[in-house]
């Protein structure tokens, strides 16, 4: 029987090609009969992580070539028989072995080749290159007979060669005609702090030269290398790595265009001149008329040639240049125009020549970042450069950005917005991989990786990416361990009765006391500020949740008391209860969206929601919310937000009773409830329930006789209808039952848990609450009543407490470091609630 | 008992202290100090012209207290006689003294303008001969209160100013100048501003703040003559180029006034030289302040002075008469309306360290925000530092300095806010 596919041949079997398998196998399943022609006695492996080689990993570990990968796709994989030849007319290649093979597609992924230098030497025995796993194994062959080894070339990957040189325990020489290491990837700056951290390490590196000639010994090997300055240096060994070269042969031979320095033209669907040829990675010359030389713009024209191939619409149209490795120990990053050749670019800069560390960032007149460089420690390039391919200017001013990393206080990926591409090799953004927990079931990194492929290019999101997933985790309600984190072996509602019966007043306490010592993490510092949000009344501690050491216990959004937004301003919510606001009030809010620019938007909470202020412009803004009469809407917090409403018996021909009044005594009543998630509520008028009052953690809805109190619904991804708690209830047992099912949910049900699953997850379920809260089950009862009548004496608008007390606005005020107001105390000083700096610096931030 | 009578020839910065100090150190009744100026005032802080040429201050606003030392206005002293201890003023007066304290302070660098004729060459103590070949009106220096009217009086007749020297007397005089409505062009020689006291990046700040304000730089150009008639219109500069101007401020520096102490036969090199104690190499006469030279040194401003004239007024007023001179650190503090800089030790790091040790640098610099900081660190040892824009910490760097204290292990905090650390 014949075989109908169409014929698909693979020249070249690297990180490029194996993508392309992999992309067209996936859009197209069996609609191709797929030949791969490989130079290489070994099939597809990871390059990038070559160097690992030498510290243990091995050839199988670097494999890209899935067992099975080959049978499910019915690929012919021909190792050590490369194409030879390419007959355009008859579409056929011909391989080194003599074989002849037809294709309908053909795509070059033939890779590149390290370029050696023309130095009269330059083939002695014990001259090498550092591209593939043969070339490490001759490396370290030879690094067995010699003492000394010398890299040509101070770029990327000659300083991984040597990195492995010296790993083997040879003594090494870097020899870089440039003036400096790394030129492409860094500035002087950067180059003078990554020599001195190499040199540390005892690599003798040498800037400004050019080998000139190999010298050999009496046994004909390598002994020395004469420079360009006329120096010699002793060596057994020498590693080419001044660059590569793109292996474009095969088009020359067969008459397809290459570009002027090498590379086979493309065009943005990586299609070559010939309609049935191909070509992706770095034999290529894509769209934007550069050679690239990284993985990620790879496999982006890997999956660009596929689509093609496939009949689909993809397109590699460039790749903006970001790298971050480590080099012989030393961290080394640059993205985006890390040379700061725009126009009226700006350089905030952090350079320490004794800790080796140098960072410059390249900002935009208008504040976005445009690229950096940094060098010793990159840990924060996983958030500098989504935030530089975001293209708008970052909440956090960027003198912030190059500092070093304060313990425990990093600024995390949760600052991220959803649609920051984490994954640059993968093009994965932080949604996707949130989704892949959330939605996909993924329940580790290895799971994320195989559902998103992020963190399987360069490897260098890895770290972010475990932080991601862990979050999301979390996030998703299902603690992986009873415990709450590495820190406590409690859960939170075991935390609460701890907090609450031995009356512990500080986390450090609790810590120390009842769990692992130390700082503290991500995790347990919200959940134990929440608890002692929560108990501070009863605790005698200040109820603001900045005060003191609760301050450090913050999410991102409480810290600054309003909500990060995708671009890392924030949004602000004023409350407005029930969904009930004057003409004056609605002028005020809109007056103030005008004066600082912001995007106003109605919520589903009946309330709006003032978008794009940043950290500085916040307590400006709320000066004049409050003075109007507002109060923080809590919607940053995990705390009640809002009580919805239908307009009820007022207005309503339908109404029973009045919803409105209800909503808002309902909301004024538990504002500022500190819980372990959001809680919404609604009140509806009739049995039509405009109010949606079932879909909430509490609703209520009227009835001629009184009011029916449902509990433990929720919208969202997992909606619940709420369940039935009281019948016909009058004000009074509506109000204690509330009061009561709110109290009972924050002392027991886990961090970040919902009333809906902490419902379904309690013994007894539905009955039990009721028998609880209705019936005092438990003896609890007039201990919950204590706990609410506690916080609704002592509730405080949080935002009027931040203005009025300095201590508090310093957090907003450190950012409003405007030139020309150096005086940190001036900007603290209050006048009459005031604070006048500030004001100045809405000036300076003004956009 | 007859008091001790100690005269002082100036009435500066220097002199004025040097009363202070001395008579509330002194009994009641031993000591009587007199301050024979030059000028036709009471002393007054020098440092703070410009702001009088802002409208900031009025003239009297910058008075500094004698305590109540006898101070003669307007009798520039003419002679010493340091063997009969006596000395002769302009007006006629003559009086003898115990101790003679020199504190003539130093006069403004002439124009760059072509050599007149040497005896028509003027000298630092500002006698110059009327006639000279260059122009006249419209050419300031900024020394002195009659300076600072001078030049008020002129601003409104020009349009275009220039001034000579990019020094911190030249910058914060452009910024000022700008402010009054007037197109500023600075002209400096070195290739960036205050080039004694910051490096090129600070210096680019600097350059930055002021063209921000309208002044426009110009660096690497040396002025080699005024051109005009009676009244300034313009410059020469030594590459040909020539500039268009209505008024010259020079802010080319300043040279000790030694005129009376060469006179009087005392040792004087670039200044009048004094030992740790003060003394000059005649007895009884002693100097401090900008015509004072120590160590080799010439300080040249208000810190060195103060703490010179501090040592003196412990010694002559017996409260501690070991009291020693050791020399003062090299600082320069400019606030200039929103340029902020403060340079403190060796803040170049042209020098290298004594025993070979590398020179070691924390650097962070804002671009966004006009902020440039840096350290400059060998082993355990702030050995400089520059600080443009953003202050904080100006205090706490100058007493690590002082103090030779070593710094933290992470120096870092020394130069960022508590915001940036929280």
């Amino acid at each position: 029987m014949t075989d109908t596919r169409r014929r698909l041949v693979l020249a070249g079997h690297g990180m490029a090609g194996q993508r392309l398998l992999e992309a067209v196998t996936d859009r197209a399943p069996g609609a191709w009969r797929i030949t791969v022609l490989a130079e290489e006695p070994r099939p597809a492996y990871d390059r990038v992580h070559l160097t690992s080689w030498f510290s243990g990993t091995t050839a199988e570990d670097l494999s890209l070539w899935p067992a099975g990968f080959a049978a499910e796709h019915d690929i012919d994989l021909r190792l050590d028989d490369p194409v030879t030849a390419v007959d355009r007319a008859a579409r056929t290649v011909t391989t080194r072995s003599g074989h002849t093979v037809a294709y309908d597609a053909l795509v070059l992924a033939t890779g590149s080749r390290p370029f050696v230098p023309p130095v009269p030497g330059h083939d002695t025995p014990g001259c090498f290159v550092y591209r593939t796993i043969e070339d490490l194994e001759a490396i370290r062959d030879r690094a067995a007979h010699t003492g000394v080894g010398t890299v040509v070339g101070g770029g990327l990957l000659g300083l991984e060669a040597a990195g492995a040189l010296r790993e083997m325990g040879l003594h090494t020489h870097v020899v870089e005609f440039a003036p400096r290491l790394m030129a492409v990837q860094v500035d002087e700056g950067g180059g003078a702090a990554l020599r001195r951290r190499i040199e540390e390490l005892g690599v003798v590196v040498h800037t400004g030269v050019g080998g000139q000639a190999v010298g050999a010994g009496a046994d004909g090997t390598v002994d020395s290398l004469t420079l360009s300055d006329g120096r010699t240096l002793a060596t057994g060994m020498v590693v080419f790595s001044a660059g590569v070269r793109p292996r474009d042969e095969l088009a020359r031979s067969c008459g397809l265009p290459v570009g002027e320095r090498g590379g086979i033209v493309v065009d943005t669907r990586c299609r070559t001149a010939d309609p049935h040829i191909w070509a992706v990675g770095e034999c290529a010359q894509a769209a934007d008329g550069r050679v690239h030389g990284l993985v990620a713009p790879a496999y982006a024209m890997a999956e660009a040639a596929a689509e093609d191939i496939t009949g689909g619409d993809g397109a590699f149209t460039g790749y903006e240049a970001a790298t971050k490795l480590k080099l012989l120990g030393v961290d080394v990053a640059s993205f985006g125009d890390a040379h700061g050749t725009g126009d009226g670019a700006l350089e905030v800069l952090y350079s320490n020549t004794r800790a080796g560390v140098y960072k410059k960032l390249v900002v935009a007149p208008d504040g976005r970042l445009l690229g950096g460089v940094l060098v010793g420690d990159a840990a924060a390039y996983d958030l500098l450069r989504p935030l530089a391919a975001a293209g708008t200017p970052p909440a956090t001013p960027p003198e912030q950005l190059v500092l070093p990393t304060p313990e425990g206080g990093a600024a995390g990926p949760v600052t991220l917005p959803d649609e920051a591409v984490v994954c640059s090799c993968h093009n994965v953004t932080k949604g996707a991989v949130r989704a892949a927990v959330s939605e996909g079931g993924c329940a580790d990194v290895a799971a994320v990786k195989r559902c998103t492929r992020a963190g399987t290019g360069c490897g260098s999101c890895v770290r972010m990416l475990t932080t991601l997933v862990d979050d999301e985790l979390a996030a998703g309600g299902a603690p992986v361990t009873k415990g709450l984190c590495e820190h406590f072996a409690h859960t939170r509602a075991e935390l609460f009765e701890i907090v609450r019966v031995k009356n512990v007043t500080t986390f450090s306490r609790l810590i120390d006391e009842h769990g692992s010592g130390g700082e503290g993490c991500d995790v347990c510092k919200p959940v134990v500020g929440s608890i002692l949000a929560t108990l501070n009344p009863r605790l005698g501690n200040s109820v603001h949740i900045l005060d003191g050491e609760q301050a450090a216990l913050q999410d991102t959004n409480d810290h600054f008391l309003a909500n990060l937004q995708r671009n890392g301003s924030y949004s602000v919510v004023p409350r407005v209860p029930g969904g009930e606001i004057t003409p004056e009030g609605l002028i005020t809010i809109g007056e103030i969206a005008r004066d600082f620019g912001l995007y106003t938007k109605i919520t589903g909470g009946q309330r709006i929601d003032l978008f794009g202020a940043t950290v500085d412009q916040l307590p400006l803004i709320w000066r004049r919310l409050v003075d109007a009469g507002f109060e923080s809407g809590h919607a940053y917090g995990k705390a009640l937000r809002t009580v919805k409403s239908c307009v009820g018996q007022t207005w309503c021909r339908y109404g029973v009773q009045d919803s409105v009044a209800l909503a808002i005594e309902l909301e004024l009543r538990y504002r500022g409830l500190r819980s372990p998630h959001k809680v919404k509520a609604a009140v509806s008028g009739c049995a039509r329930e405009c109010a949606e009052a079932r879909s909430k953690d509490f609703g209520v809805i009227a009835t001629s006789a009184g009011w029916n109190l449902y509990v433990g619904g929720n919208g969202g991804m997992t909606p619940r209808h709420a369940d039935l708690l009281l019948t016909d209830a009058d004000h009074a047992t509506l109000l204690r039952t509330i009061d009561r099912f709110l109290m009972f949910y924050v002392r027991t049900a886990d961090r970040l848990e919902r009333t809906a699953p902490w419902i379904e997850r309690m013994e007894g379920g539905l009955e039990h609450l009721r028998a609880v809260v209705v019936d005092d089950a438990l003896g609890i009862c007039d201990e919950l009543d204590a706990l609410m009548a506690r916080h609704t004496e002592t509730y405080e608008d949080e935002w009027r407490a931040t203005l009025e007390d300095p201590e508090r606005l310093r957090r907003f005020v450190s950012f409003a470091n405007a030139p020309g107001t150096p005086d940190p105390t001036v900007r603290f000083l209050p006048e009459r609630g005031q604070i006048r700096p500030a004001r100045e610096h809405e000036a300076v931030a003004a956009r | 008992m007859t008091p001790r009578r100690i005269a002082v020839v100036g009435a500066g910065m220097a002199a004025a202290r040097f009363a202070h100090q001395a008579l509330a150190l002194a009994g009641p009744g031993e000591l009587d100090i007199t301050l024979y100026g030059r000028e036709p005032h009471a002393p007054y802080n020098r440092a703070l012209l410009t702001g009088v040429l802002a409208g900031r201050y009025g003239a009297t606003a910058l008075g500094l207290p004698t305590g109540g030392a006898a101070v003669r206005a307007g009798a520039e002293v003419t002679d010493i006689d340091p063997a009969a201890r006596t000395l002769r003023t302009a007006t006629g007066e003559a009086a003898r003294y115990d101790a003679l304290v020199l504190a003539t302070g130093a006069g403004p660098l002439p124009a760059p303008v072509p050599p007149p004729p040497a005896a028509d060459r003027p000298d630092a103590d500002g006698h110059r001969a009327p006639e000279r070949h260059a122009p006249r009106r419209g050419v300031h220096v900024l020394r002195s209160l009659a300076d600072a009217a001078r030049l008020t009086e002129d601003v409104p007749l020009a349009r275009r100013a220039t001034v000579v020297g990019g020094g911190a007397l030249g910058v914060d005089a452009a910024r000022v100048l700008a402010g009054r409505g007037l197109r500023v062009h600075l002209v400096h020689r070195a290739p960036h501003l205050m080039d004694r006291h910051l490096d090129a990046g600070a210096a680019a700040v600097v350059r930055r703040g002021l063209e921000a304000v309208g002044v426009t730089v110009l660096t690497g150009r040396e002025v080699t003559a005024l051109l005009g008639g009676a009244r300034v219109t313009g410059l020469a500069f030594a590459d040909g180029g020539r500039h268009a101007t209505d008024l010259v401020v020079l802010a080319c520096g300043v040279r000790p006034r030694t005129r009376l102490a060469r006179a009087a036969g005392l040792t004087v090199r670039d200044g009048v030289v004094v030992d740790d104690t003060l003394a000059t190499s005649a007895p009884g006469v002693y100097a401090i302040g900008d015509c004072a030279e120590h160590r080799g040194v010439v300080h040249g401003r208000a810190e060195a002075a103060w703490a010179q004239a501090d040592v003196l007024a412990a010694r002559l007023s017996g409260a501690r008469p070991g009291a020693r001179y050791a020399g003062s650190p090299r600082f320069l503090r400019l606030s200039a309306g929103g340029l902020q800089v403060a340079a403190i030790g060796d803040s170049t790091g042209d020098s290298t360290g004594g025993d070979g040790s590398p020179t070691d640098t924390v650097h962070l610099a804002d671009a966004t925000r006009g902020s440039y900081k840096k350290l400059l660190l060998r082993g355990d040892r702030l050995v400089g530092a520059l600080l443009v824009g953003d202050l904080t910490g100006v205090a706490d760097l100058t007493a690590v300095h002082e103090r030779s204290e070593p710094v933290p292990r992470d120096p870092l905090h020394l130069l960022t806010t508590e915001g940036a650390l929280q």
